[in-house]
């Protein structure tokens, strides 16, 4: 972890007080993707409601954080890397809340799965496959912040075209089972959201890691194909 | 004795240097006192020059203090000197001693079976032994200083941290491996500062989940013919029946005690096995046991299988009894699990040092997530088609233990549709030509 020594130590702690904040709400975050991928392979769709809920807070953190960066920026004009730790967060935060509105989409999706009745095509398993890869990419990413290890962020970076390729394969998969059976139509659809959401998911987690290697060098990697630390 | 105020070195310094007042003196009184005053001064430059000297010598020594470097002086010098050459050795010395207390306080925390982090009063993580860093994926080196927070950030965990209440530890699953069951607790000491335990659960998880589904499996499996039992009691008693009704349900009947009385049997046949001392060293004659095993397959079979036998002629060391028990309820599952005009092959095989006893089949295969569970107590992979067939659930469980006593291990190969092969591997002590 790089501390900088600052005039006034409030200042550091005001800083290392919002890293935790985004890395809290970081983890919240986190464990809405599982529970949501749980209600897809259990067909528990009683936590629904709990995830929905959740939601609310993931919000409430994007709402406080906000407020402590204007704060910050307002009282302490931060400069340099400060600067960039700053701007950093508010990208980061906002790639939070999106993860978490997806983690609410898969839930109601699964839900909406299993009202159909008894799932009339084969329970697509491969999805707990990718939705690990994904949630794997935002926890490195999420620790490459709390570390600002560049290394670990361009390796999130890689992973992205991992989870595009294994949604494709998923979506070619649904797409042949729909044309097998179009009863099966209406949940395909269903599942393909779910994939969707997965793979946007991992196209967060990917932008979480380019913020951070902004926030550790000062170099925006975004939209180039150049990412080797 | 209190120190005196002035080392004696020190008078004895100042005395010499009074001495060098007493020549000028005299030469001021018999040539005059201008060359007295000369000579004073020369004697007070010099002694100038000598403290000078020493001075620079300490301040050379004072950059890089070292006991190996020398630091020699005269009179008064030599004593500060060595006092102070003293001083950094001590120091040192005592430095070196607490490291090594240190060290040693490390390596115990590290011999702890436990994950151990220490954190200080913000929560920051201050130091972890190995094993808390492969259960919750920190790293010593770089994680120094980081609130711990910032890397284990399951929210239950951080309401644990911050909720304040220590006294119960928290279940929780590894984050980069929610395979990892942990039991954490939070032990305050000195003051503000906090000691993490990570207690690695997953075992005894498992194993109360075992034995909470041992007891409601057993309950089931006798209530369910005993329920079919009391249902044809009542009938036979209460209806008039045909004589050749009678005898059917008579017969229906002794179907579901034998089938309680087989549960009985194979729980006694466990319990047994996990009681037992250990087996003895008998000869098991491996050819011609499987032969009869076979002979019994081909006749539960009944010719719907073919069925193949290729043995070595080597024996096992071990309890006959067990070991037919764990060979024969392979080859039974495989006949029961083969659709008929299937193919079962029965191999005992020098592998190396060790030998390999096989049955494979080419029946209707397991789905790899049930293999893993399949040697648990009552466990069934398809429960409609393994009551069908007359198994107790506990085949499997008996194998297992049979093997494990005679230190073979059961490995389990198949795919669904592909057939399936049970393989147990003997260590060459248990062998014998």
């Amino acid at each position: 972890m790089t501390e900088s020594t600052h005039q006034s130590k409030q200042f550091d702690e005001e800083l290392s007080g919002l890293r935790t904040h985004v890395l809290e709400m970081g983890g919240l975050v986190e464990s809405q993707i599982r529970s949501a991928i749980d209600v897809y392979v259990t067909s528990e769709t009683a936590i629904v409601k709990d995830i929905v809920e959740n939601d609310h807070r993931v919000n409430a953190y994007e709402k406080i954080i906000d407020d402590e960066t204007v704060h910050v920026v307002a009282r302490r004009q931060p400069t340099a890397s400060d600067l960039r730790l700053v701007m950093g967060i508010t990208k980061i935060v906002t790639d939070l809340e999106r993860i978490g509105d997806e983690a609410k989409k898969i839930a109601k999706g699964a839900r909406r799965v299993y009202e159909h009745g008894q799932l009339t095509l084969p329970r697509v398993t491969e999805i707990r496959h990718v939705a690990d890869e994904a949630v794997l990419m935002l926890r490195r990413g999420l620790d490459a912040f709390a570390r600002l290890d560049v290394q670990l962020a361009s390796e999130v970076i890689h992973a992205d075209a991992k989870v595009d390729t294994e949604f494709k394969a998923l979506v070619r998969q649904l797409i042949t089972y729909m044309m097998e059976d179009p009863r099966t139509i209406s949940t395909a659809i269903d599942i393909v959201w779910i994939c969707r959401s997965i793979e946007r998911i991992g196209d967060h987690a990917k932008n979480i890691a380019e913020h951070v290697i902004y926030i550790a060098e000062g170099r925006d990697v975004r939209h180039t194909k150049e990412t080797s630390a | 004795m209190p120190p005196a105020i002035v080392s004696p070195a020190l008078t004895q310094t100042l005395a010499l240097s009074l001495l060098g007042a007493i020549p000028a003196l005299v030469l001021g009184i018999l040539v005059g006192p201008a060359w007295g005053w000369a000579l004073m001064a020369l004697v007070v430059f010099l002694q100038l020059l000598n403290a000078l000297r020493y001075f620079a010598r300490l301040e050379r020594w004072s950059r890089n203090p070292q006991p190996t470097a020398e630091l020699e002086g005269a009179g008064a010098w030599d004593e500060v000197f060595s006092r102070l050459y003293r001083h950094e050795k001590e120091l040192r010395s005592a430095i070196a001693t607490r490291d090594a207390d240190l060290a040693m306080v490390e390596s115990a925390g590290q011999a702890i079976v436990d994950g151990i982090v220490t954190l200080d009063i913000d929560n920051r993580i201050s130091w972890c032994n190995k094993v808390a860093e492969k259960q919750l994926g920190l790293d010593l080196r770089s994680d120094r200083g980081q609130p711990i927070a910032n890397l284990v950030r399951e929210p239950a965990f951080v309401a644990y941290l911050t909720g304040g209440n220590y006294r119960l530890p928290l279940r929780l699953s590894a984050p980069h491996n929610p395979e990892l069951m942990l039991s954490i607790h939070l032990l305050p000491y000195a003051g503000g500062f906090r000691l993490m335990q990570a207690r690695d659960v997953t075992q005894s998880e498992r194993l109360d989940r075992m034995r909470r589904d041992f007891v409601a499996n057993v309950s089931h499996e006798l209530r369910t013919p005993l329920t079919i039992l009391g249902g044809f009691l009542e009938t036979v008693r209460e209806l008039e029946l045909t004589p050749a009704e009678h005898e059917r349900y008579l017969g229906l009947m002794a179907d579901q005690s034998d089938r309680m009385l087989r549960i009985v049997q194979d729980l006694l046949m466990l319990s047994a096995l996990e009681s037992a001392p250990k087996p003895g060293n008998d000869r098991v004659r491996m050819v011609a046991l499987l032969e009869k095993l076979k002979a019994d397959a081909v006749a539960l079979s009944a010719g719907k299988h073919e069925i193949t036998l290729d043995a070595d002629s080597v024996d096992i060391l071990g309890a006959e009894s067990e070991l037919a028990s764990a060979f024969g309820n392979l080859i039974s599952n495989a006949v029961r699990y083969t659709p008929a005009g299937g193919r079962i092959d029965i191999s005992w095989k020098r592998c190396g040092t060790s030998a390999e006893y096989a049955v494979t089949d080419d029946g209707i295969g397991i789905a790899p997530e049930h293999i893993p569970r399949l040697t648990e107590r009552f466990y069934r992979a398809d429960n409609g088609r393994s009551r069908e067939s007359g198994g107790t659930g506990l085949g499997l469980a008996i194998v297992k233990h049979a093997l494990t006593r005679h230190q073979a291990t059961l490995d389990i190969a198949s795919r669904p549709g592909n057939g399936s092969r049970f393989s147990a591997l003997f260590p060459p002590a248990r062998l014998v030509d």
